[in-house]
């Protein structure tokens, strides 16, 4: 192992190796509702089942809640993103997940949370969802924004049109090896405070933490991802190739989606950070990622890198 | 002019000599068309004046002038010149005075900033962009030219001073917001698009509107029978609508924190236009 792979922060070994992402198309929900408790469940159920692109359509979370003068309406809001592998399955997700969560949603309004560059792409918001109104919806374009009207047992549902598409990053990611499960969890948790706090960013795993990390492909033919058993502690003595040593009993990991490169590199190292400032004493042994050999996803980041000790 | 001074440009200053004898019309004469040109060129463009085409040297002294786009600047009274503005895609053109008729008709895009008066028809089919008149405006602004379908269609329209009759008649689309008050027929046969009114409003004020949103900013007038109140909140789309009002401040700037009223009418043409009387 050379110098470069035995970088260790406060007795926390950090991996030399990458984390490997790719891209994928975003967007972000502003949801307001009459007051905060509602705006949250309205939120919440827009970006419930949507932990991984695998099997849910997209990768959703919440972003950051809103206070009352930064949502377009004046009232108490919550910031979604939403992340799909292509346009057109994020146009569908939103106007699935906007129809069955947000619309239905007591007292609720929807807007697009981008500006976007004027030449993005858009993709439909209350555009399609207006028809609801079976003919009753109106609309009202304000300053260049065309907003639908559609009126609902409460009062009306309010939604901008569209919203715009952009190029985003999915699948940064750490891997936080520890001593036992409770280790694992304190630290995991911690990073996620830690990288929540950061704008642009959503951890969309149950609270920003999958302990069932995959690789690519299966013995069976008929499944795209399995276990990563090169990090299953159950399989240390026994697979073909593992990761581990016997000193670590439970692996958690934390995948970041971000609008940018840059936003994805930030969670990763605050997240790192946070981890490696509870040090070894707190059960940590190493911080990993995960990769597919750098030929997969176009965005690498480089654990010591964005510790700014590359080449230590 | 001298040589030296006759320079290309894309921005130039016209100060009227004296008042045609005949309606002017300069329809056509906007910024863009005249880029690159220079003063003595400018001047050797024809209009129509009357049913003759003259130059405009024979009416406007022409210079030009240092501006970061094309821009048109007029100075005396122009309540004879006609067709300003028509059909402006861009660039920006300041009346210092008023202008006659049709001053931005068929606008896309640009600016159009009159300090004075203007006539009849102002903003008639305008598309894009935005019209600001410092005085009054004449009947039928923000409507539809005679025998057309649709009125104003887009953009800003701006009047800080009163209203003629018919304004926004048959309106589709845009905004428009009069500070003083709107004579007979406000918003008739409005067909969608946003009118905010801070003076009082003349008879018959929303006859066969079919939707779109009237804002009474100052006086609220009485509902015509043919209007229903509705009694859901409507805070949301006024929120929205109050903070994009605010910008033009004076009796719009606090709408935001009133609680408005909402009818919906003309019950006669289906119903779907609003007023919002948010005192």
């Amino acid at each position: 192992m050379s110098a470069a792979a035995m970088l260790e922060i406060n007795g926390v070994v950090i991996d030399d190796t990458f984390a490997e992402a790719f891209p994928m198309k975003a967007t972000r929900l502003v949801i307001t509702a009459h007051n905060a408790t509602w705006a949250n469940h309205a939120a919440v159920a827009l970006t419930g089942f949507a932990t991984s692109v695998i099997a849910c359509g997209c990768e959703a979370g919440i972003e950051r809640v809103l206070e009352p003068g930064e949502t377009p309406d004046g009232r108490p809001g919550v910031a979604v993103l939403i992340f799909s592998m292509s346009g057109k399955d994020l146009a569908k997700q939103i106007e699935r997940r906007v129809g069955q969560c947000v619309l239905t949603c007591p007292t609720t309004a929807v807007y697009t949370g981008l500006d976007g560059p004027p030449d993005a792409d858009r993709t439909a918001l209350g555009k399609n969802l207006r028809f609801f109104g079976d003919g009753w919806q109106i609309s009202k374009v304000i300053d260049g924004r065309r907003y639908w009207r559609v009126p609902v047992m409460d009062g009306e549902f309010v939604a901008e049109e569209t919203t715009p598409v952009v190029k985003a990053v999915g699948g940064g990611n750490l891997l936080i090896l520890a001593h036992d499960t409770e280790a694992a969890l304190g630290a995991a948790e911690a990073a996620v405070v830690a990288m929540r706090a950061l704008p642009n960013v959503i951890l969309p795993f149950p609270g920003g933490v999958v302990r069932s990390g995959s690789k690519i492909g299966s013995k069976y033919a008929s499944l795209p991802a399995s276990s990563n058993d090169a990090f299953c502690p159950a399989l240390t003595p026994l697979a073909k190739r593992t990761e581990l040593s016997a000193e670590v009993g439970c692996v958690m990991e934390i995948v970041i989606d971000g609008l940018t490169d840059g936003d994805v590199a930030a969670a990763m190292r605050v997240g790192m950070e946070a981890v490696v400032a509870r040090g070894a004493a707190a059960g940590v042994r190493r911080i990993s990622a995960g990769n597919y050999g750098g030929k997969l996803g176009p965005y690498l980041y480089r654990l010591h890198a964005l510790l700014g000790k590359e080449g230590a | 002019m001298s040589p030296a001074n006759d320079r290309d440009a894309n921005a130039f200053r016209l100060r009227l000599r004296a008042q045609p004898a005949l309606r002017l019309d300069l329809a056509g004469f906007v910024p863009q068309a005249l880029g690159g040109e220079t003063p003595s060129g400018v001047a050797r463009r024809a209009l129509w004046h009357g049913n003759e085409q003259v130059p405009i040297g024979e009416f406007f002294d022409v210079e030009a002038m240092a501006a970061d786009g094309p821009e048109l600047v007029f100075e005396g009274d122009l309540s004879r010149c006609d067709g300003l503005g028509r059909g402006l895609d861009g660039g920006r053109i300041r009346v210092e005075g008023d202008v006659g008729d049709y001053v931005g008709s068929g606008m896309r895009a640009g600016e159009i900033v009159v300090t004075g008066s203007a006539g009849l028809l102002a903003a008639c089919e305008m598309a894009g962009g935005r019209l600001e008149v410092g005085g009054d405006v004449g009947d039928y602004a923000a409507s539809a030219l005679p025998g057309d379908m649709d009125g104003m269609r887009g953009g800003l329209f701006i009047v800080r001073g009163k209203a003629g009759a018919r304004f926004g008649d048959r309106m589709r689309r845009g905004t428009a917001v009069v500070f003083g008050d709107a004579g007979d027929f406000l918003a008739s046969r409005l067909v969608a698009g946003t009118i905010a009114v801070a003076g009082a409003v003349g008879a018959h004020c929303g006859y066969g509107m079919r939707r779109g949103t009237l804002i009474f900013a100052g006086p609220q007038p009485e509902p015509p029978p043919t209007f229903v109140p509705t009694g859901h909140d409507v805070q949301v789309i006024w929120t929205l609508l109050a903070r994009s009002l605010a910008v033009h401040g004076g009796p719009f700037a606090a709408l935001a924190a009133a609680r408005p009223r909402r009818f919906v009418g003309d019950l006669a043409a289906d119903g779907k236009g609003e007023w919002l009387l948010p005192a």
